[in-house]
């Protein structure tokens, strides 16, 4: 056994391949394991999921795209994602702006404000909002849901934006307001010009998380549902294969948003 | 060149004194919304939990208006939390500590030893990332149930005769679930954290005598304490108050401290006691996040 081990190490490293490329194989295979299992089953014809699968069939995407609860989920995580993405584009924007570019007194306090939501599990977030909104006696709805979205994907729409502003020569600006810019006319001009490539990466990232936020808005959601709390409905209460097949949509999702921001993504572990 | 040095000395000097003069008046301005923001959706909403926390239920989703230390009491003494505690904190420490582990190779590997191809790599953890936190966790329903890949594999080989029902609805099934789900990102932390190392480094300690591991232990570790430590205290904040895998894969035995704490403010539970047990959660968070930084002091001298 022990030499047969070794023999196959000795093969494999006369390919270059070492135990750290075996491992790293293997941890992916781990880590993609659940969306293939999800994609095969979502194409199973039968509803016992059950290894290994016998027929093929698009049942579940029928019934996945012939449910209303599904598409109205899928609408309001939608709307959801792109309200959340607008207010924390706009806000964090000038808080990062702020913090990175003027010394202020105050200026460590602002900045664990903001990165505090992301040091506390959502649960905490999420009892604590559904506590003061039962105060104020508001209805939970898709607007209470925005709050908590705001206030969770925040730190992280603040974190990569700020390390994209650090990158940025500051002399730009100084050029800016040697030539008689006001501080306005030098953001308008100068600063956001530049920065607002990292403005759209950082707001697909708020757009992920709220997309795929369920702690929080477990507890804020009223009457319509988001996709994720859809998907717990059908996952709790039964085995229901259709949550392989929105799964599989999702995983597909996923691909997409990625491929679509990879410039982005490569830039900032560059 | 005369006039132009005339009017270009005088605003030279202007300068400094105008940006700080704007620095005063503009920063406060810019950060109102966010300073609405935060306090109405965070600051307010956390300090009246804090102080729900000390008033008394009086059933039926109501409570008293006196302050007393009642539901600290009933959170510490009440045998019913002690489980769910410790469960927390045991798969909260293991799962922690297991997904720095696995994450930390891969990492090095897309930090070091690809040549090309990193970008790939970590789109591909970015597409697990993105797939869906509840989908996930409903796959490896699938993967450890009784009929899963798992049991059914072990059964084709012979391995075992009949399913291995402690699998699924276990505290296995928890922490193999929530390691699984924080790995993408404990990765992504410590590959951030190795951008600043540079490669050179590495190769003198090598060159210096320090075989792979040595160099690894003594000289990669420290210098990227930064990441490790975000990825442990990350990790731990994220799987101890995880309240939704228990309730999906925990069975009975499997069950963490944010389950009742949930519980207590989805039904007419006990909303005052379910604020204390959060209170005392965030307030082993501290102590463990305290730890930490002592941790990457220590090991940065």
């Amino acid at each position: 056994m022990t030499s047969a081990l070794a023999r196959l190490r000795r093969r494999l490293r006369r390919r270059g391949i070492g135990l750290l490329h075996v491992y790293v194989g293997l941890l992916l295979l781990f880590l993609f394991l659940p969306l293939a299992v999800l994609i095969v089953f979502s194409f199973a014809a039968s509803g016992q999921l059950r290894f290994p699968i016998t027929g093929l069939s698009l049942r579940w995407y029928r019934e996945v795209f012939g449910s209303s609860t599904v598409i109205d989920g899928i609408l309001a995580s939608l709307g959801v994602a792109v309200v959340t993405g607008a207010i924390v584009a706009a806000i964090g924007t000038l808080a990062a702006v702020v913090v990175n570019r003027y010394r202020f007194r105050g200026a460590g306090v602002v900045t664990a404000v903001i990165l505090a939501p992301a040091a506390l599990p959502g649960l905490v977030i999420g009892i604590a909002l559904l506590n003061f909104f039962g105060d104020l006696h508001m209805t939970l709805s898709l607007l209470t849901v925005t709050v908590g979205h705001v206030i969770y994907t925040l730190p992280f729409f603040y974190l990569v934006l700020s390390a994209r502003l650090r990158r940025f020569d500051p002399e730009l600006e100084e050029a800016a307001t040697d030539m008689g810019a006001g501080p306005l006319q030098r953001f308008r001009r100068v600063t956001a010009p530049l920065i607002s490539p990292a403005i759209v990466a950082s707001a697909f990232v708020v757009l992920a998380l709220s997309w795929d936020e369920f702690q929080i808005t477990f507890f804020t959601i009223g009457d319509q549902s988001t996709l994720p709390l859809v998907i717990w409905s059908r996952a709790r209460l039964s085995i229901d294969p259709s949550v392989n097949a929105i799964g599989t949509l999702m995983v597909a999702g996923s691909l997409l948003v990625v491929l679509f921001t990879r410039r982005f993504i490569a830039e900032s572990y560059s | 060149m005369g006039i132009g040095q005339g009017v270009l000395i005088p605003v030279r000097r202007q300068r400094p004194r105008r940006l700080a003069r704007a620095s005063r008046r503009w920063p406060l301005l810019l950060l109102l919304p966010l300073g609405v923001a935060l306090s109405l959706g965070f600051v307010v909403p956390l300090a009246l939990l804090f102080v729900k926390s000390f008033q008394t239920s009086l059933g039926y989703g109501q409570v008293s208006d006196h302050l007393t230390f009642s539901a600290y009491v009933t959170a510490l003494t009440s045998p019913l939390y002690r489980t769910v505690a410790v469960n927390a904190l045991v798969i909260g420490g293991i799962g922690t500590v297991l997904t720095l582990l696995l994450s930390f190779p891969l990492a090095y590997f897309i930090r070091f030893r690809m040549r090309r191809g990193q970008n790939t790599i970590l789109l591909l953890i970015m597409i697990t990332l993105f797939a869906g936190y509840i989908v996930k966790i409903y796959a490896w329903t699938t993967i450890l149930g009784t009929y899963g890949l798992i049991n059914t594999g072990l059964e084709r080989i012979g391995l075992i005769s009949q399913p291995l029902s402690v699998l699924l609805f276990s505290r296995f099934a928890v922490l193999i679930v929530v390691t699984y789900l924080s790995i993408p990102v404990s990765t992504l932390i410590l590959v951030g954290s190795m951008q600043n190392v540079n490669r050179g480094v590495l190769e003198n300690a090598r060159d210096l005598g320090a075989g792979g591991l040595r160099t690894v232990t003594s000289v990669l570790v420290p210098l990227c304490m930064t990441g490790i430590v975000g990825s442990l205290a990350y990790g731990f904040v994220v799987i101890a108050g995880d309240y939704i895998t228990p309730q999906l894969v925990g069975g009975t035995t499997g069950q963490m401290i944010g389950v009742p704490i949930s519980d207590q403010f989805l039904t007419i539970g006990d909303q005052p006691l379910g604020s204390a047990l959060s209170f005392l959660m965030l307030a082993v968070f501290v102590i463990v996040y305290f730890g930490l930084t002592q941790l990457e002091r220590f090991k940065g001298i």
